[in-house]
């Protein structure tokens, strides 16, 4: 799951079994002097560079709007650039050009996270399930779970929002400070303006500056990078920057939204000395690069072992070791991430000792694998911890593709979310423990709806749904027929091995109200595949939201990523429902547009009623929490973590003394226990 | 009276084959294993034998779903049999249900102790060997997932021998260039990755293609990559023969070349052939389960023996009856066929000390 709104959101990858783990980044190996070729090319990059700081103007989001919809053409835009309509983007004024008045802030008032005993120290041993296709962060191949730890768990951002509070201030959220030495918001030209921390260190040793976040427009805008959902997003959300000195700039962002501000200090700068070599042979050429970090972890050299594992290492007097909010995270020297493919390998593995912990959050091994009685609990070598946390829900659920014959009757699709038994699936399979989802945005407080109710199973409803679509006659197998001789069949696909399951249960129980589903489970990569290229009759599985304040809906439902102009079935979008509804197009843009919190409120209640009530997406199950087994040589801060985490590992707050390990192994062997420890921590329990 | 004479060198084959008793058994026992699977749905199914209701007798076993609502339980889905027996029970009415000796189907999910999970076996709950990890009972999820595995092998087997069989023997006819081209491609052909074909063709395969089309595909591709072993020994089987005089009689008298080949040549390769029979299904069986067990094989929920050693493994301390189950009934399957294999080619072994005594 990624962090804050400044990244595309992916498919879940392995929420449930995933790591315990924190993130880390890459060092510059390009300190060998160039060859001519090379270094001609990164002259002609500079030259390009400062060109484009010249000519980009900043185009208003209304524009955008017109451009996707075909109201203006691309070249009569061209023209009214050419003629100066517009302003420019990169802006170069000194610092006496600074407002007065503004209220600069640097978050220090607000309470510190992790935990002040934490030491530094140790190696943490961790398995991922698949090895990178690249150490990249952005391009082809470089949206998967691995970014995670090369850039989301472990980049600097200018600030960031406090992972405690969700509530706002007079500027939007709560922020601490990261790579700036203060902030000030002025919130009437939603610009934000930044003084940079001057001993912030990229980890090739050079100073970041205001440089770096002007190369991250260019970067982020280039094709070269061939990420064009970046592309259009670093586009439209922004308006321009300004620098004004090495340390200081300001970022102006496109629309007032309540949490503008958010989009300005989420960001996180590009090294531009590294790219200096960028072309269209981008991602080949920087496939196996390590970027330079301004966070704690760097892959030094030799420490990726191709298909098997990779070590990050904690830098040497990194620069923000002392920062507050900082100090008390990134406790390990050494993070060792192995491949194992198989997750129930890697549980084993980590009742071994091999692996520090385990996610539990499935019930099978909370219960079974694992359970309170079991002999490393009840000797207290492995403790187990529940953490309720406060976030958005991904939405696990049936995404019905309303572009295929009979899906697009509204009458089945009620149909199929009646004959849908996950009431059973939480009872009998999750035995209770996680909560049935109602909709598609949950857990974003006040602009989640709380009227809407997931339709229950009920066979009697869904029979006579189906028999309003013609399906009123069960064959010889018990599945329902039209007049037609149609059955009523569909295909249920989903990229997650481990809800196979599940879904098999469902599939039962749907063949009760005549609706037969043909459960395929593919790899999670063909899975995904799959349904973004809407190939897919019914799909499960969950977006990876992050901890934003309001959700999304452009992305989703939106008829431009549903169909083409030509009416085509548009590929490569999130819109799995080939959504395309007028009302909600309206809605949605709208929604987009506004800065007032009320208004979207409003309308994002109204949004996610119409989507019930075209029963397009079967909401299945959410986690409210996530349970952890972890060996007692790692250590939590005493309340255990940070409310919108969404994995113990996310805020790197755990820590290790490498002799207690020692300690902890010998008595094992030799039989001395310690004492059990099975917590609950609820002091974030909420009713989403 | 018997229908037909076998001739006399088969028949002492197969007197041979019968003397070698752990051979013969085990075929015995397979046929017999065979023969019951085909009966399988009185003996292991959730859906009653004979249902007695008001009089009137219901043989739910083989033909459409009987809903509830034909019994007065209220619902238009299938009847749950079970609970229709305790009903009667209970009622103490003349109505009565006969179950069949395992009254679940492979499918069906049976909670324990509340949840979906793993049962212990327990002959009170008739679930001989436990349930899986859904609460499936595992002996209906064996014995047809073996069903299904038998008749995969012998359509298998069936199929890559006809294709073996004829382009092997046309290339050892032939000869010449034909056999010099025919033996490159094959060489190319099977240097593709099978398991990468395999993986390749399901993720293109529509999701609307029901189960037994799926079915159909995968039994396609393997053959497909299995084939090639086969020719090899015809077409050397076919060369020997080819030099022999009978051939030469047979072409001077103006046979035609699919007789030649087919009556003359193809039955006294024929003892080689045989022999590789059995070894071919454990093949087969094998394969089918590999693939299950790496989740390219059959698609969920259908039964089979690989996605339950896959379970097993996954449960190995939580429900090790799971993996035990699995894991013999498997090597029993295997044990079985190749004591047959041996059995048979020690029968059509002309030197009669052999190794297999």
């Amino acid at each position: 799951m990624k962090h804050f709104n400044l990244l595309k959101f992916t498919p879940l990858p392995i929420l449930l079994l995933g790591g315990l783990l924190a993130g880390c980044s890459s060092k510059d190996e390009s300190a060998t002097p160039a060859d001519p070729e090379t270094q001609a090319r990164i002259e002609a990059m500079k030259a390009e560079v400062q060109e484009y700081y010249q000519t980009k103007v900043s185009l208003p989001p209304e524009l955008f709007e017109d451009l996707e919809a075909g109201r203006v053409t691309q070249e009569e835009v061209d023209k009214r650039i050419a003629a100066g309509e517009f302003p420019k983007f990169f802006n170069f004024k000194t610092p006496a050009d600074l407002p007065d008045g503004l209220n600069w802030k640097d978050g220090s008032d607000l309470p510190e996270i992790g935990s002040p005993k934490a030491v530094k120290g140790g190696t943490s041993y961790s398995s991922i399930q698949d090895f990178p296709r690249t150490l990249r962060t952005i391009g082809p191949d470089a949206n998967g779970s691995f970014r995670t730890y090369l850039l989301d768990y472990n980049a600097l951002q200018i600030a960031r929002q406090h992972p405690n509070s969700t509530e706002l201030g007079e500027d939007g959220p709560l922020f601490f400070a990261e790579l700036a030495e203060e902030w000030a918001v002025d919130k009437e030209n939603q610009t934000v303006y930044v003084k940079l921390d001057p001993s912030a260190r990229w980890s090739d040793g050079k100073a970041v500056t205001a440089d770096d976040f002007l190369f991250m427009f260019f970067f982020m805008q280039s094709s070269y990078i061939k990420a064009p959902w970046y592309n259009n997003f670093y586009n439209r959300s922004y308006r321009g920057i300004t620098k004004y000195d090495d340390q200081t700039f300001s970022i102006q962002v496109s629309i007032a939204k309540p949490d503008f501000a958010t989009y300005a200090l989420g960001l996180s700068p590009r090294p531009e000395h590294f790219y200096g070599e960028l072309g269209d042979d981008f991602p080949e050429r920087y496939q196996w690069r390590f970027e330079p970090t301004t966070g704690a972890y760097v892959i030094e050299e030799g420490d990726v072992r191709k298909g098997e594992s990779i070590v990050f290492t904690r830098q040497k007097d990194w620069w923000a070791q002392d920062k507050r909010n900082i100090r008390y995270r990134y406790n390990y020297d050494k993070r060792r991430l192995q491949v194992v493919r198989d997750v129930e390998k890697a549980f084993e593995m980590f009742k071994k000792g091999e692996l520090d912990a385990a996610s539990l959050s499935l019930p099978k091994y909370w219960y079974d694998k694992l359970p309170d009685d079991d002999k490393l609990v009840e000797g207290g070598y492995i403790k187990k911890a529940v953490f309720y946390n406060q976030r958005p829900r991904p939405p696990y659920g049936m995404w019905i593709n309303t572009a295929k014959p009979l899906l697009n009757d509204r009458n089945i699709r009620i149909g199929i979310q009646h004959a849908s038994n996950w009431e059973l699936v939480i009872d009998k399979y999750f035995r209770g423990d996680y909560e049935r989802l109602n909709h598609t945005a949950v857990g974003y407080g006040e602009f989640t709806n709380p009227d809407i109710k997931a339709r229950p199973f009920s066979i009697e409803k869904a029979l006579e749904s189906f028999a309003k679509a013609g399906f009123d006659k069960r064959g010889s197998d018990g599945i329902l027929e039209n007049s037609k001789g149609e059955k009523l069949s569909f295909s249920l696909t989903t990229g997650y091995q481990t809800f196979q399951e599940p879904l098999t249960i469902i599939k039962e129980e749907a063949a009760k109200a005549g609706l037969d589903l043909r459960l395929q489970v593919l790899d999670s990569t063909a899975g995904y595949k799959r349904a973004i290229e809407k190939q897919h009759d019914i799909h499960f599985m969950a977006w990876g939201y992050g901890a934003e304040m309001y959700p999304r809906y452009w992305e989703t439902f939106h008829s431009l990523n549903a169909y083409n102009p030509d009416g085509s079935i548009k590929v490569q979008t999130n819109n799995l429902n080939s959504m395309a509804v007028p009302e909600l197009d309206a809605m949605i843009e709208k929604y987009r547009n506004s800065s007032d919190t009320g208004e979207m409120i409003k309308l994002a209640h109204q949004m996610e009623q119409l989507i019930h009530d075209e029963a397009v997406f079967v909401p299945a199950f959410y986690i409210p929490f996530y349970r952890a087994g972890y060996w007692s040589w790692r250590e939590y801060p005493e309340d255990f973590n940070v409310m919108t985490s969404d994995s113990p590992s996310e805020f790197s707050l755990s820590w290790m003394d490498p002799k207690k390990k020692r300690e902890i192994l010998d008595a094992l062997k030799k039989g001395k226990t310690f004492e059990k420890s099975v917590k609950v921590y609820d002091q974030y329990k909420s009713a989403d | 009276m018997r229908l037909f004479k076998f001739n006399p060198l088969t028949a002492k084959k197969v007197a041979r084959f019968k003397q070698i008793r752990r051979g013969y058994y085990s075929f015995l026992a397979i046929l017999a294993l065979v023969a019951f699977s085909f009966f399988a749905e009185l003996f292991i199914n959730s859906r009653a034998i004979v249902v007695s209701y008001e009089g009137e007798l219901y043989f739910p076993t083989y033909g459409a779903v009987i809903p509830g609502d034909t019994f007065g339980l209220g619902y238009s889905y299938e009847t749950n049999y079970r609970e229709l027996k305790e009903r009667f029970e209970e009622e103490g009415s003349d109505n009565w249900v006969l179950l069949p000796i395992i009254p679940y189907n492979p499918y069906e999910n049976n909670e324990y102790e509340g949840v979906f999970k793993p049962a212990p076996p327990s002959f009170s709950e008739g679930h001989w060997l436990g349930t899986d990890t859904t609460g499936r009972d595992i002996v209906a999820r064996l014995f047809y997932g073996f069903r299904i595995a038998i008749f995969f092998s012998f359509a298998f087997l069936i199929l890559t021998y006809l294709i073996g069989i004829a382009i092997g023997c046309l290339m050892g006819y032939f000869g010449g260039l034909f056999d010099l081209i025919g033996q490159r491609l094959i060489e190319i052909w099977s240097n593709l990755p099978f398991l990468y074909v395999v993986i390749i063709v399901f993720s293109v395969v529509p999701s609307s293609v029901p189960v037994s089309a799926r079915i159909i595909i995968l039994l396609t591709v393997m053959v497909m990559f299995s084939w090639m072993g086969m020719t090899y020994y015809m077409r050397t089987g076919a060369y020997k023969e080819k030099a022999r005089d009978y051939v030469a009689a047979a072409e001077a008298i103006g046979a035609s070349t699919t007789r030649v080949i087919f009556r003359h040549i193809l039955p006294n390769t024929l003892a080689t052939l045989v022999t590789f029979m059995p070894f071919t299904i454990v093949g087969a069986i094998t394969a089918v389960t590999a693939l299950d067990y790496l989740g390219f094989g059959l698609p969920p929920p259908t039964p089979s023996l690989g996605e339950l050693l896959k379970q097993g493994t996954d449960n190995l301390t939580t429900a090790p009856w799971i993996v035990v189950s699995s894991f013999f009934t498997l090597v029993t399957i295997l044990t079985l066929v190749a004591f047959v294999g041996e059995a048979i080619r020690e029968a059509f072994d002309p030197k009669k000390f052999t190794v297999y005594r």
